[in-house]
């Protein structure tokens, strides 16, 4: 049985069959996804060249991921405080509960002991005011990338319900230009932030991608790291922020062809299955837990071939523009 | 600053208050009351001594005298405080001062001890306990200076320079000059003879050189112990020139013997566990230590050594037998080897480590004649404090890697992630001398054993090349190179910073030369005169028939004719060395690379830091020259240059230009430099399996999951292929469940298991 949350709205969590079902009837019709991404001030030339970049790269993701006319991206002298209050007002007006909403912010930021500011063009903006602005944006699930300098400062006073929070910054005194932003906009375009390769990328698992390589770049230059990227809120396994080539076509298929719906409801109640068989490792012996796995994998890969074999070849887990958004995609937790 | 003294003694007597009690006492004007005690003391009658330096402490009215029968009945709390109450009612006594430095001194904390000599020496430059005070701190130090305070002391104030004799005695005997040594020690009996001292120090150096010449049944060991039958320095003394010419084994039934007669001699507990631990004997080791800890619980080496006892249980031990021999091959003797790894790094390295480990002991088999007895221990410490203190007791040793015998301790690569280390070099090194130590019975001098090491990396070596620092070919222009039969001083009294390294490389220079001209068996008839007890003289007399002297003037030419040109251009070469790396900050790629070409032409060995090959090859990179840069690049590999982002980038340009088996070498090479780099194992394993050598590309994929990449079920999934291609489905298919087990729609995966299990 499908779970049937729409892109970009939190997928669901498997922990057992009958929780995915319960999910699926709950899940809105007609939920979106909303993207902001703001490329704040560089000051410099190597950081606007930096900040312009990821803000690019970030853009181009989230214009595959969710269609064109619900992506706002503000960069530049354009990414000016009066416009970052204009497009979130304008997603207070557009979004509903049901829809999602990420924001990313890429830039400087800067802590004076009491309130964060992050830096743009003219003046800037401070914390407590787009605490209000993202607040009163209806959209429950919220996703909420701040990826500037000092940046962990917000972390308690952006904290909500059904909001996700990463910080590129544990503190408000880690205050060096961060790295983070690069790696997360290196996460959702590559495949190998996809664990558990289901041509998905969630907030965790890009998270946890861009993270480590923050801690390696710092490792291998032999320097003591700058910023230690934060994570709050229990919803990031769910939020999917990235779509790879892979899981597209699939979607579009079963959506144009009742038997190959069939076949993605097998090939979900089998994702069930194996969640389901997981959670009882510990009372098996490991050969009968291995034998057991390799039942439903079997028929999990049958299934796969079948689904693969009804529509277009692609590569496996590559990313790539996603034709036709909307579509459930089953998706687990991260172990 | 007092107070900070005193502070700092008391914190360590919190752990306990004794400290070894037995302490000869040569001062002449220590009181008469102290030195009927001493007596008693020193004729083994331990208990009566107790008793009356007891009674001294309860009765006596003078501070000082409480203080010195306080240490020598043990109690270091106590003595601490009365010396400080003492110099309170004696300021201007320097003996006392003197007296609270050798607390210090015995409780190892040599800093104040200085500290206290020289304020001593402030208030009478001429007071000669005080220069030999500094004198005892520099001999322990190893210092050069020591001789010299000890012969201030000799000159200025011969009736009270026993002790300074005693300090020249073991400096000569620890350089090996056997006949000094003797001579200061006759002085040393002549002058307790003169002032009624004890001989029982003098008797157990004399011992040692009975020792050192190869005589273990010294009668000045049974005279020391018709003395004292409970005199362990009898045995400890001699027992620590066996420990410094590294012969473990002997000391260690020195030490036993030591501590069998005395057993509160609580530094011979805490060498005969350091050196237990040597030989792989942990536990008894631990015993030991912990018997010297409770006596001495100042030392920091035995606090430290008994730590990482413990810590050895975050450490795999892992037995390997003897490979079998192939078909064909002689029939040479591997006694196999026991692993020491941390448990974070084992499941990488272990198959690197021990077969470096089996060619080492198969080439060096041939090359020596010698096979090992026992099996070889190899330890990797990921923590480079933990090295220094399994060699040492101490941290901030700046070694590699030590061996003692049939034990190999080392920096793992994670020791020195950030410096290019090379560990596979080191321990091609440390295992050349498990050989020259076993073959020998551990007689071969340092340089000997050292320069067949060195020159056993350069030639068969996993890193070709020979390598010679900068501050060597620096040396060889100044003419520092010390005479063959004087080597030995340039590792362990070095008169100038980088002597040490200069030695080593000398002796390697030597060993090279040897075989080159004297073939192979040079070095090995070498080896058979040491283990004949013959000194280097008369090693090189007897081995290859030539004199010392013309040795030298022979290896001299030599070295001018090897290195000669490149020492007489080094100027030029740093000058274009320098231009080169000013014009490659300026991106003009043409003319560093001409720069780099002009001082690879002058030094083309020189493949270390900002190497000019790496210059030239990048800018031959930026100027699209691929086939230039490749070949740049191969050369510095063929150096021994080991940067492992240059060889990643070889292998690289090697596999884009089709030269597969070439690129997998250099990939193979990057294994012993960078071994703990998870893209290296992924890149390799990729070429193996490419290559068809799908079982050594499942020892690359073994490693990839031992180190928890990000993407666990990818490298499940290589490794279940690289299985499939070895065609062991049972393996394959478990970690292909594995990979699915994490990404359920790993389509890869999900393939190869229809296949698998079909």
């Amino acid at each position: 049985m499908a779970v049937a949350p729409l892109l970009g709205a939190p997928v669901t969590l498997r922990a057992s069959l009958s929780l995915a079902l319960a999910l699926a009837v709950a899940a809105p019709a007609h939920a979106e996804l909303y993207y902001l991404i703001v490329g704040g001030l560089g000051g410099e030339a190597e950081y606007q060249d930096r900040f312009d970049q990821d803000t690019k790269a970030l853009a181009a993701v989230a214009r595959r991921t969710t269609s064109q006319n619900r992506v706002q991206v503000l960069t530049g002298e354009a990414a000016t405080r009066e416009a970052l209050v204009k497009g979130l007002e304008s997603l207070r007006a557009r979004a509903k509960a049901a829809d999602s909403l990420a924001v990313v912010l890429v830039g400087h930021g800067s802590f004076d002991g009491e309130t964060y500011k992050l830096n743009l063009p003219g003046p800037d903006i401070d914390g407590d005011e787009l605490a209000k602005l993202l607040a009163a944006i209806p959209a429950r699930s919220q996703l909420i990338v701040n990826a500037t300098s000092a940046s962990g400062a917000v972390l308690e006073k952006w904290a909500a319900e059904g909001r996700t929070l990463i910080t590129a910054t544990r503190s408000g005194f880690e205050r060096n230009a961060t790295r983070f932003a690069e790696h997360w906009a290196s996460a959702l375009a590559n495949g190998s932030a996809d664990i558990n390769k289901n041509g998905v990328i969630t907030a965790q698992e890009a998270f946890d991608y861009a993270s480590r390589e923050v801690a390696d770049s710092f490792e291998k230059e032999g320097t003591l790291a700058t910023e230690h990227p934060q994570m709050a809120g229990g919803a990031a396994a769910r939020f999917t922020v990235a779509r790879l080539a892979s899981a597209a076509p699939a979607a579009a298929a079963a959506a144009a062809n009742p038997a190959v719906a069939a076949l993605v409801a097998e090939r979900d109640k089998l994702d069930g299955e194996i969640e389901a068989l997981r959670a009882r490792r510990g009372e098996m012996t490991n050969e009968a837990y291995l034998n057991e796995l390799q039942r439903l994998l079997v028929q999990l890969a049958e299934t796969q071939g079948k689904i693969d074999a009804a529509q277009p070849a692609v590569a496996p887990t590559s990313p790539g523009p996603q034709a036709s958004p909307g579509t459930p995609v089953p998706q687990e937790i991260r172990q | 600053m007092m107070l900070d003294r005193a502070a700092g003694l008391l914190l360590l007597c919190g752990i306990a208050s004794t400290a070894s009690a037995f302490t000869i006492e040569y001062s002449r004007d220590r009181a008469p009351e102290l030195v009927k005690c001493d007596r008693l003391l020193y004729a083994g009658q331990r208990t009566e001594a107790q008793t009356c330096f007891l009674e001294l402490l309860a009765e006596s009215k003078d501070t000082r005298i409480k203080a010195d029968a306080a240490r020598a009945s043990g109690d270091v709390r106590a003595a601490n405080g009365l010396f400080q109450q003492a110099i309170k009612e004696y300021p201007q006594d320097v003996a006392v001062r003197v007296r609270w430095g050798e607390l210090f001194l015995a409780t190892h904390q040599n800093n104040e001890a200085v500290k206290l000599f020289e304020e001593a020496l402030g208030l009478d430059e001429d007071y000669a306990p005080a220069t030999l005070g500094l004198a005892k701190v520099s001999a322990g130090r190893f210092e050069e200076k020591a001789r010299e305070w000890a012969q201030q002391v000799i000159d200025e104030s011969p009736d009270d320079a026993l002790q300074a004799h005693l300090v020249l005695a073991r400096t000569a005997l620890e350089d090996g000059d056997i006949k000094a040594g003797d001579e200061e020690l006759d002085r040393a009996l002549e002058l307790a003879d003169d002032h009624d001292l004890t001989p029982l120090e003098i008797y157990a150096l004399k011992a040692s050189i009975d020792l050192l010449r190869g005589n273990t049944d010294s009668e000045w060991t049974k005279r020391a112990l018709a003395l004292n039958a409970k005199f362990g320095e009898a045995y400890a003394t001699p027992a620590y020139f066996y420990v410094i010419t590294r012969r473990y084994r002997e000391a260690i039934e020195l030490l036993r013997r030591a501590v069998e007669i005395e057993p509160d001699l609580y530094s011979a507990h805490a060498e005969l566990g350091v050196n237990l631990l040597r030989e792989n004997k942990i536990a008894e080791a631990e015993q030991h230590l912990q018997l010297a800890f409770r006596g001495d619980p100042f030392s920091a080496p035995i606090v430290n050594t008994l730590r990482l006892i413990d810590s050895f249980e975050n450490f795999a031990v892992l037995q390997h037998t003897p490979p079998p021999a192939a078909a064909g091959a002689s029939s040479s003797q591997n006694p196999g080897a026991i692993l020491r790894l941390h448990k974070d790094e084992a499941p990488v390295l272990e198959p690197y480590v021990l077969d470096l480990v089996n060619r080492s002991i198969e080439t060096y088999s041939k090359r020596y004649g010698f096979e090992p007895k026992e099996p070889v221990v190899v330890e990797l410490y990921p923590d480079h404090d933990d090295f220094a203190v399994r060699i040492s007791g101490l941290p901030g040793i700046g070694l590699l890697g030590v061996t003692f015998g049939y034990l190999v301790a080392m920096d793992s690569p994670t020791a020195r992630a950030d410096s290019g280390f090379h560990w596979g070099t080191t321990l091609w090194h440390e295992m050349a001398h498990v050989f020259t130590l076993e073959a020998t019975g551990h007689l071969v001098p340092r340089w000997f054993s050292e320069g067949v090491s060195v020159y056993e990396e350069w030639s068969t070596g996993p890193l070709k090349g020979r390598h010679i620092p900068l501050s060597v070919l620096a040396a060889i222009k100044e003419d520092k190179f010390l005479p063959v039969a004087e080597l030995d001083r340039g590792f362990i009294r070095p008169t100038y910073e980088a002597q040490v390294i200069v030695s080593y490389m000398q002796a390697g220079l030597i060993c090279e030369y040897i075989a080159g001209r004297f073939g192979q068996t040079g070095l090995e008839a070498m080896l058979d005169q040491f283990a004949a007890r013959k000194d280097t003289a008369q090693a090189i007399e007897l081995a290859l028939k030539i004199t010392p002297q013309q040795f030298d003037e022979d290896f001299a030419a030599y070295v001018d004719s090897e290195l000669g040109a490149v020492v007489a251009q080094l100027e030029p070469w740093q000058e274009a060395q320098t231009q080169a790396h000013e014009a490659a900050s300026a991106e003009d790629w043409r003319l560093a690379v001409a720069h780099a070409a002009r001082a690879i032409e002058l030094n083309p060995d020189y493949v270390d830091e900002g190497s000019p090959y790496l210059v030239k090859a990048r800018g031959h990179r930026e100027l699209g020259e691929t086939a230039l840069g490749i070949d740049t690049l191969t050369k510095y590999r063929q150096r021994g240059g080991h940067d492992p982002d240059a060889l990643l980038a070889l292998a690289r340009s090697l596999d884009e230009a089709e030269r597969k088996a070439d690129a997998l070498d250099v990939l193979e090479d990057v294994l012993l430099v960078a071994p703990l780099r998870p893209e290296v194992h992924l890149t390799l394993g990729e070429a193996l399996l490419a290559a068809g050598r799908a079982t050594d590309a499942v020892v690359e994929y073994r490693a990839l999951l031992a180190m928890q990449p990000h993407d666990l079920a990818d490298a499940h999934y290589r490794l279940a292929k690289a299985y499939a291609a070895a065609e062991d489905r049972a393996r394959s298919r478990e970690h292909l469940l594995y990979a699915l087990e994490i990404a359920p729609h790993y389509r890869e995966a999900q393939q190869l298991l229809l296949e698998v299990v079909r």
